[in-house]
């Protein structure tokens, strides 16, 4: 079976010559969970814009990321943006339309789908985001928690197969944050996280990958990542709090 | 610096007029400010209709009296600005009670379907009207984001003025044109995410 | 500078409309031609960067504060079409959200803000910036653009004004232009300053082509400048002009003194013939051209004084 994600050797340069990804490869297999960890500039981000083609601007033939077997390529980056669902770190560019209907609604009318089947995907993705009922509130008067789950809507409606998100709890309080760990239990799609909170990988994911300065420097199951106190010091994380308390004293 | 615009614009409440379809109150809008800007200064009848038909809708519209009478008070440095330049001129052209009259009647008109209105109906009136789409879009996006960046603004300034010990004026232009020109670099950097994020849902 | 209805009639609000239409039409078209779609989004968060802008307040003198307008900032940033189209948003919204400024004075507002304002102090900006060449260059030339952009709009408006008959000529003309006159030095002067502190922090965004604006854009200059001339013809030159005096005086002279000298375009105020008002008007035409002279000479010294020598000439503007 084809892996839902394949990134094979992908490398990128910024425009000023600094290199953000060096030689990164690894598979996600459909239905998977994986982590992606790493310290602040390690390139987590750059890493995500490439998997539904963002990155590279000019993108080649050959690319260095297949999704569900697929190379991304000009000619069917629409279809991988619709299999791949990105959900971007600051809700506030995700969320461009004045009202959370319109904003839930834009991917599927993006998709060209009738009005009837627009409305329906709404109510479906609000409801999977627990915003049943919001589809008249501004976006700009979301709390933080309400702005998040209205992106993750926003994304879900397009159904993806694919669910990638970059650091979807930063700045959530914990009640929200419970809430949205909730939210992506419930998923069934493939799952990408890029995210500090290291509690929510050992709690939903069931493997990690870290990257520091462009590469990928570690690649295994959760538990015997996240345990290696020297791995984690060494590139910037710690040991979560989560795990610590497991061990015996 | 917010406590200056917030007093513009009011958030909604329900209301008979609130629930007024948006088309149908820019269209009567327009007509009564037309009708106005085109009456002559000795019009009295229409002004005083207009100015009935204005009292029942803000009674209607349950909009609160202070902040209508502070957004009038806009108004009033231009109308004493005329007032006074017309005393200037014994045989003064056009009497600028006629011109406080219209632009009071006007004014009131806009506040009032501006603030029982939302915003996005308003903007689905203009591209029925055949507004171009580009232009809707910027219209849209503004929108969206003004509230946005005026914070961020507003933000930026604390953090300077926590961090500007010195009272002199040149100290605070500086600081403040940074805070400006940093706006911008954010917005335009925003600018991009957002087009990614656009994309990302499958935007041509 | 948010005209509101009731101060403009009828046939200056249709006129204005007109002009401003046209105006607007040609900056959608001309941006959809060139703006590569990644900026699109721009448009939008110029006008709402415009918008949060136009609130700091830069503190003058007691309690008074001097605001950025941004015309002449945002088309050296975007170019002169994107200029027109982002402030004739922030216009729109100001007005329909906030009921600043008059729904039918939309027209005058965008002609003297959008058309004259951002194209036309962007056409000084470009001219100042091929004479001066450098960062420097480009701070000294959007500091006299800045004035000068609100000094012709200022006039404009003043013309507006008289052939609304809400204010005679002579008297809007002098009262508007010398205030803002002194308006403008903040506006130029603050241009200059976050022109210059964009500049150190991204200098791709105050290069060049950056709207995806030609490095040529005199081709759309000249038909904004079209448009511009048209409404000056309307609203200013018919009082500008002596002409209607002079035939008043010529008429008296060969005694048709109780004719009424009909025209086409309005008489001048009653005003004009009070010596002391039209000195007045003289004076403040004079004042104004000695006053670019020097606003000039401050921009200069200005960009002296804030770039330092080599600042920047990396960045040269192409010519």
């Amino acid at each position: 079976m084809n892996a839902a994600i394949q990134v094979s050797n992908l490398s990128y340069r910024y425009h000023d010559g600094t290199e953000a990804l060096r030689g990164v490869s690894f598979p996600v297999a459909p239905g998977e969970c994986v982590g992606l960890l790493g310290p602040n500039g390690s390139g987590k981000s750059t890493l995500l814009l490439h998997l539904n083609g963002l990155l590279p601007e000019k993108l080649g033939w050959n690319g260095a990321v297949q999704i569900l077997g697929q190379s991304i390529t000009p000619d069917n980056i629409e279809t991988v943006r619709r299999q791949v669902g990105l959900v971007f770190q600051d809700p506030d560019d995700q969320l461009f339309c004045p009202s959370v209907e319109e904003d839930v609604a834009f991917g599927p009318q993006q998709l060209g789908l009738s009005e009837a089947e627009v409305n329906a995907r709404v109510q479906k993705a609000l409801a999977q985001a627990g915003l049943a009922g919001f589809g008249h509130r501004a976006t700009h008067h979301l709390s933080h928690g309400e702005k998040r789950r209205a992106c993750l809507a926003g994304v879900l409606a397009c159904e993806p197969s694919v669910l990638v998100l970059d650091e979807p709890t930063s700045d959530l309080d914990p009640r929200g944050r419970r809430e949205f760990k909730a939210l992506l239990r419930e998923i069934a799609a493939t799952k990408l996280i890029a995210t500090h909170d290291l509690e929510l990988v050992v709690e939903l994911c069931s493997r990690a990958i870290v990257l520091d300065r462009g590469a990928v420097v570690a690649d295994g199951p959760v538990t015997e990542l996240l345990n290696n106190e020297e791995l984690m010091l060494a590139h910037g994380l710690e040991r979560p709090h989560i795990l610590r308390h497991q061990h015996p004293h | 610096m917010i406590d200056d615009w917030i007093g513009h614009y009011h958030r909604h409440r329900d209301s008979s007029v609130a629930r007024l379809p948006a088309a149908f109150k820019l269209g009567v809008a327009l007509a009564m400010i037309v009708g106005t800007v085109l009456a002559p200064p000795t019009a009295v009848g229409w002004f005083a209709g207009m100015a009935l038909l204005l009292l029942v809708a803000v009674a209607l519209s349950r909009l609160p009296l202070l902040f209508l009478l502070k957004r009038l008070a806009w108004l009033s440095p231009f109308i004493l600005s005329v007032a006074l330049v017309n005393a200037l001129q014994p045989e003064a052209r056009g009497s600028w009670r006629a011109v406080a009259v219209k632009s009071t009647i006007c004014l009131l008109t806009i506040i009032l379907v501006s603030n029982t209105t939302p915003f996005s109906r308003i903007l689905r009136v203009l591209k029925a009207a055949h507004v171009p789409g580009l232009l809707i879009t910027t219209i849209a996006l503004m929108h969206r984001y003004l509230f946005v960046l005026v914070e961020e603004a507003e933000r930026m300034r604390r953090a300077r003025a926590s961090r500007t010990f010195k009272r002199q004026r040149r100290a605070r232009w500086q600081a403040l044109s940074t805070v400006v020109g940093q706006l911008f670099v954010r917005a335009s950097e925003r600018a991009e995410r957002i087009y990614d994020a656009m994309c990302a849902r499958g935007w041509k | 500078m948010h005209i509101p209805d009731g101060f403009i009639d009828g046939k200056t609000a249709a006129t204005t409309a007109l002009l401003s239409a046209a105006g607007v039409g040609l900056a959608l078209r001309q941006v959809r031609r060139r703006l590569p779609p990644r900026r699109v989004p721009l448009l939008g968060l110029a006008a709402a960067f415009l918008f949060a802008a136009q609130m700091v307040n830069f503190p003058v003198a007691g309690g008074t504060s001097g605001h950025l307008v941004g015309g002449v900032l945002v088309a050296a940033l975007l170019g002169p079409s994107a200029a027109i189209v982002v402030l004739t948003t922030v216009l729109i919204v100001q007005c329909f959200l906030f009921a600043d400024g008059g729904v039918l004075a939309l027209g005058a507002n965008i002609f003297n803000m959008a058309i004259i304002g951002a194209a036309g102090g962007y056409a000084i900006y470009r001219i100042v910036c091929r004479v001066l060449p450098g960062t420097r260059g480009q701070v000294a030339a959007v500091a006299f653009a800045g004035w000068c952009s609100t000094v012709l709009a200022s006039i404009c408006c003043a013309g507006q004004l008289a052939w609304s008959g809400t204010v005679a000529w002579p008297v809007a003309f002098t009262a508007m232009t010398s205030v803002h006159m002194a308006i403008g030095v903040g506006e130029g002067l603050i241009s200059a300053l976050v022109l210059l502190a964009i500049q150190r922090v991204r200098p791709d965004l105050t290069s060049e082509v950056n709207g995806g604006e030609p490095s040529q854009p005199w081709g759309e200059l000249v038909r904004y400048g079209l448009l511009a001339a048209l409404g000056v013809a309307v609203f200013v030159a018919p009082f500008a002009c002596s002409w209607p005096d002079g035939l008043e005086s010529v008429a008296a002279k060969l005694g048709f003194e109780h004719k009424a000298v009909q025209s086409a375009l309005p008489a001048p105020a009653p005003g004009y013939h009070v010596p002391g008002v039209r000195w007045a008007v003289g004076a403040t035409a004079l004042a104004g051209a000695v006053g670019a002279v020097i606003v000039f000479g401050l921009a200069l010294l200005l960009a002296r004084s804030l770039v330092p020598e080599g600042e920047g000439d990396a960045h040269l503007t192409k010519p």
